[in-house]
């Protein structure tokens, strides 16, 4: 499935729930992450990032899409150049 | 999930953060989901150290490596997690017992014959007579006693074929004869480069199940090559390496001037490379209905399912049938 | 003791896969493993993981060839994503108490269904005695068999690691 992850943490946490993230999907924007994942492989990344994130103060929204063909991108302004395929 | 990355920009390839990164010249990074990668495909001048090779049999990451001219050089293969030596030796006696050999190497031929032919019947007009000259050729197959009676068959197939080439893209693509070392033509030159790709990637799928890419059937067993890569690409070549060649010339995506000629070697630019990749991959996601699994398979899950099939082969369990397309 | 414990004792592994299928048991007691393969097993090992967050020492290793998830004074417990597969999850908690037993360990097994929030307590009788005992000799006349037994359709065949493995088939 296809998923966009958004995240608000606190300051202390902030660079530990993305260098986190990167190892599981693609980093969009501060704080937005996206990509294409297994239920599983997401569990397992969502189960390690409870270590990190403070249930009182920081959020974390995820938006699960069944498959990437339902999603548009269209962007304004400056794209960050994550070609998928090319580095 | 699991994705194949391609590294053209010049830089430094590194674990950081738990994952790897790639930092090119201009110093950008970008980090590469180390948990979603299948392998990573190095064309560009990359420096990489100990410390990443030590973090990739963790993850199961293969690396592979193009010369300068986007051929293929060679894999960085890590260490496997899923070792069973009980199919290794079946995979053996498979090899050693000639008739046994003989029996997958036949297979694997077959299977090919039957995409190059399907291939070759969706451009019926011109070509009826190399059809008919592969089709008599392919009855030679079954009576074959030796290995190299059928490389010698499977050589004048693949003749006929890279022929028909001539009558199947457009006007300004010609080939006329099959040329790897180097390949001297813009068709050649295509063909080297897809036929690599569909190397790494069935490599990749052996390195996913039990079985030794060294022991192999109708490629000779060598030390230079994981031969069992070679045999089972046959099946694979003409299914989706060449389709993407047609579909890349007929449509004008590649013209002539995606293609470099130096030192007498004819290989795509960079652009071309790229514009081959994306219709590669897009190809290798397709996904056709699997009539026993009930499920919708992609390319590149076929391979996979051969790989099973030869497993289930080589420890008595169900007799090899190739894939043969059916749709 | 109607058996030779010693030469038929395997991992608890098999016994579960033993009772869900035998196929499995023998693919997977020859190294023709899928689990790495599997979104489901990667869950289990989570469930596991997140269970018992407070506990510091988790998974007991006895011999090499037990892997238990907790022992504390009275109970060997063992923790389970969903209630589906009972038997099997049952009958490998039942060996681990057996094993134990054989050890001069008397215990009482506990499962943690971690999906249903409901745990099952469970001890070892001399039924369920008997029971391991056959189950033992007949798991290790299927690790002697030459090739793997054949294909049969299972209700769950969808959800196994081997789905793909098994019912990777061309038609005739």
């Amino acid at each position: 499935m296809f998923v966009i992850l958004t995240y608000d943490v606190g300051e202390k946490r902030v660079n530990k729930v993305r260098k986190h993230l990167k190892k599981y999907l693609i980093w969009t924007q501060n704080s937005v992450f996206e990509g294409e994942i297994t239920d599983g492989k997401l569990k397992k990344c969502l189960s390690e990032l409870n270590h990190i994130l403070n249930r009182e103060e920081d959020s974390l929204y995820v938006y699960e899409v069944k498959s990437p063909k339902f999603i548009t991108k269209t962007i304004y302004g400056q794209e960050k150049n994550i070609d998928e395929l090319f580095l | 999930m699991d994705r194949d990355y391609y590294i053209f920009s010049n830089g430094r390839l590194k674990r950081k953060d738990n994952t790897i990164y790639f930092i090119d010249s201009q110093d950008n990074k970008n980090s590469i989901p180390v948990e979603q990668t299948n392998s990573l495909h190095i064309f560009g001048e990359v420096d990489l150290n100990t410390k990443l090779l030590n973090y990739l049999p963790k993850y199961g990451v293969i690396l592979n490596f193009y010369n300068y001219y986007g051929y293929y050089s060679g894999t960085y293969y890590p260490r496997k997690k899923n070792v069973s030596g009980f199919t290794v030796v079946k995979q053996a006696l498979h090899n050693f017992d000639y008739n046994k050999r003989l029996f997958l190497a036949k297979s694997f031929i077959d299977s090919a014959v039957h995409h190059i032919l399907r291939n070759m019947r969706r451009h019926k007009e011109d070509i009826k007579e190399l059809i008919e000259k592969i089709e008599l050729e392919r009855l030679n197959i079954e009576r074959a006693n030796r290995i190299d009676e059928l490389m010698g068959i499977e050589g004048r197939i693949r003749k006929y074929y890279y022929q028909s080439f001539n009558w199947i893209l457009r006007d300004d693509f010609t080939i006329e004869r099959r040329e790897k070392r180097p390949p001297k033509d813009p068709v050649n030159a295509l063909i080297s480069f897809g036929n690599s790709l569909m190397y790494t990637a069935v490599l990749s799928e052996i390195y996913k199940t039990q079985l030794d890419p060294t022991i192999s059937y109708l490629h000779e067993p060598s030390t230079k090559r994981f031969s069992l890569s070679l045999d089972i690409a046959e099946i694979f070549k003409p299914l989706i390496v060449d389709s993407v060649i047609f579909y890349l010339i007929n449509n004008r995506i590649i013209t002539l001037e995606n293609f470099d000629d130096q030192d007498g070697i004819c290989f795509l630019n960079e652009q071309g490379r790229k514009k081959f990749i994306r219709e590669y991959e897009k190809k290798m996601s397709t996904t056709i209905k699997h009539r026993k699994l009930k499920r919708k398979v992609s390319y590149k899950m076929f391979i996979r399912l051969e790989c099973y099939k030869l497993i289930k082969h080589f420890i008595g369990d169900e007799v090899y049938k190739p894939l043969k397309a059916w749709w | 003791m109607g058996i030779d414990f010693d030469k038929l004792k395997v991992q608890g592994v098999k016994v579960n896969y033993f009772y869900i299928c035998k196929r499995k048991l023998w693919l997977f007691s020859k190294g023709i493993s899928m689990e790495q393969n599997s979104d489901r097993v990667l869950y289990g090992k989570l469930v596991h993981k997140n269970a018992y967050p407070r506990l510091k020492k988790r998974e007991v290793l006895i011999d090499d060839i037990l892997k238990l998830d907790i022992m504390d004074k009275t109970y060997v417990k063992e923790i389970k994503v969903s209630s589906k597969m009972t038997e099997a999850d049952k009958m490998q908690l039942l060996y681990y108490l057996y094993y134990l037993k054989q050890l001069g360990i008397e215990k009482k097994g506990m499962i943690n269904y971690v999906k249903e929030r409901k745990l099952e307590e469970i001890s070892l009788t001399a039924e369920y005695e008997k029971k391991i005992e056959n189950t033992l000799v007949e798991i290790n006349r299927i690790l002697k068999m030459e090739t793997p037994p054949a294909l049969k359709k299972l209700p769950y065949c969808k959800k196994c690691a081997y789905y793909e493995f098994c019912y990777a088939l061309e038609e005739d």
